[in-house]
């Protein structure tokens, strides 16, 4: 065999075995994330061009806009984006809610001029969040597995479809793109600038970004499944019925 | 029939009804009374332990109510009293309120029995200060924010008490606590605020610690990060 093919050869497959152990060489120790070691490059990815490009931005933007303002730029894309909570109330059967969300969003969208105003909450029609993630978890699907998407951030099988059906309900994603993509830009950077508290509490409180944003979403996912009322309490891990209290005292 | 105004007497006699029809009733009246009286008793023990679970339920809501007050003054003070000072203001409430052993040794999960018990102390009070020193860092300033407690409920032993963090803007962001009680005293466990639970974060990030570096490589980055807060 030509030595020189061998050695590059044997260098390709070096290569290879490195990248691929990459993926093998962090322990995983949840069983509900099997793809841990990809999520946590993902996450990687997402959170160096969140801290490079999306958080100065959207620091800028807070600083340059009034906060009324910023609020009826989020009134606004909630209200366009309420088709898919409305019609996913409808698959999960919640019929009073259905009604409910239906109302909010023609007040929301006469009354309120658009969706720049919220008159509907005060009229006891306050904003609800459903999509087709919490409807397969309201028709009994697990998770799957955790997954971290690019740009998109924490998701998992059960919730892969649901930015899809979101982007179809959606009028905006309709419009031509000269129009609709920076449109998408003002939502993404106005979105970011609300969870800027979020994340710099996540970045003050948090050992391990990753697997704090992933159990918070997690959490977050079965709240909002159950719409506030989990079952159980959240505690039912540690409310200790052994009645042996020694176990728990370390003095 | 006479009239009993003595309701010992009355309980003693067993026979001033009449013979006859009502003398199968009279044989059994001996027993209604005793078992009207005895009902009378339970139901009165019922509703002094209904008050004594009742008065543990306000115990367990004073201590949540106490660790806002103090919560309160340490925004209040902001930025005249500084991190050092709020640390030191909230920090006797704060070991008070929560119970940190048991939340220690949940946080750690199954590595906490594994851990010697110089281990033990250390992380304990490495993780008190940390969560004093947290509390110090996010509660610096006041404006305009209350807290109210809207309600409790026992749970197996356990009370839960539902507030509100309400801001200025008259928005709410609820939370609730649990509390479980030791030696006579109403402790924190946990808090859960908008469905994401304290102790279960905490318990998925540092038992993902320990299990990649180690007990020691946790309570030094607790440590660094108590450290972070205060620029200590």
């Amino acid at each position: 065999m030509n030595s020189k093919h061998f050695y590059s050869s044997a260098l390709t497959l070096l290569l290879c075995i490195s990248a691929l152990s990459g993926c093998t060489s962090t322990a995983t120790t949840d069983p509900g994330d099997p793809h841990e070691a990809a999520n946590r490059k993902v996450y990687a990815f997402n959170d160096s061009l969140d801290k490079n490009i999306m958080t100065p931005i959207a620091e800028k933007y807070v600083s340059a806009t009034p906060e009324p303002v910023r609020n009826s730029v989020t009134n606004f894309f909630s209200n366009v984006s309420y088709l898919n909570t409305i019609v996913n109330d409808l698959f999960q059967g919640k019929i009073r809610y259905f009604a409910k969300d239906s109302g909010r969003f023609v007040v929301n969208s006469t009354v309120g001029l658009g969706g720049l105003f919220d008159p509907a909450t005060s009229l006891g029609l306050p904003q609800r969040n459903e999509d087709l993630g919490q409807t397969f978890g309201v028709w009994g699907a697990g998770e799957g597995a955790y997954l971290t998407l690019p740009l998109l951030g924490p998701s998992s099988y059960r919730d892969l479809p649901a930015p899809l059906m979101g982007m179809a309900l959606n009028p905006l994603t309709y419009l031509a793109p000269v129009i609709s993509v920076p449109l998408g830009a003002v939502n993404a950077i106005n979105t970011r600038a609300n969870l800027l508290d979020a994340s710099r509490f996540r970045d003050q409180a948090a050992l391990d970004p990753y697997t704090f944003v992933r159990e918070a979403w997690r959490q977050q996912r079965i709240y909002e499944i159950y719409d506030g009322n989990p079952p159980g309490d959240g505690f039912d891990d540690f409310i200790d019925d052994s009645g042996d209290a020694a176990l728990l005292r370390v003095y | 029939m006479a009239f009993r105004s003595n309701v010992f007497e009355w309980l003693r006699a067993d026979h001033y009804y009449p013979d006859g029809v009502l003398s199968v009733v009279a044989a059994e009246i001996p027993m209604l009374k005793r078992t009207l009286l005895c009902l009378t008793l339970l139901s009165v023990l019922i509703h002094c332990n209904a008050h004594s679970a009742e008065s543990e339920q306000s115990s367990a809501v004073l201590v949540v109510e106490n660790l806002h007050s103090v919560l309160i003054n340490a925004m209040d003070g902001g930025e005249q009293l500084g991190f050092r000072g709020r640390y030191d203001l909230i920090a006797p409430v704060i070991s008070e309120s929560f119970d940190f052993p048991t939340i220690a040794r949940i946080v750690t999960a199954s590595r906490w029995s594994d851990a010697t018990e110089t281990e033990q102390k250390t992380f304990l009070q490495v993780f008190t200060d940390l969560s004093i020193a947290t509390y110090a860092d996010n509660f610096a300033t006041r404006n305009g924010e209350r807290f109210e407690t809207l309600s409790r409920e026992a749970k197996r032993g356990a009370v839960i008490v539902h507030t509100d963090l309400v801001r200025a803007d008259g928005s709410k962001v609820p939370f609730k606590y649990l509390l479980k009680e030791y030696d006579g005293h109403w402790r924190i466990v946990s808090v859960i605020a908008q469905g994401v639970s304290d102790l279960s974060l905490k318990r998925a990030e540092y038992t993902e610690v320990i299990s990649n570096d180690g007990f020691d490589a946790l309570v030094a980055t607790l440590r660094a990060k108590t450290q972070a807060f205060g620029g200590q």
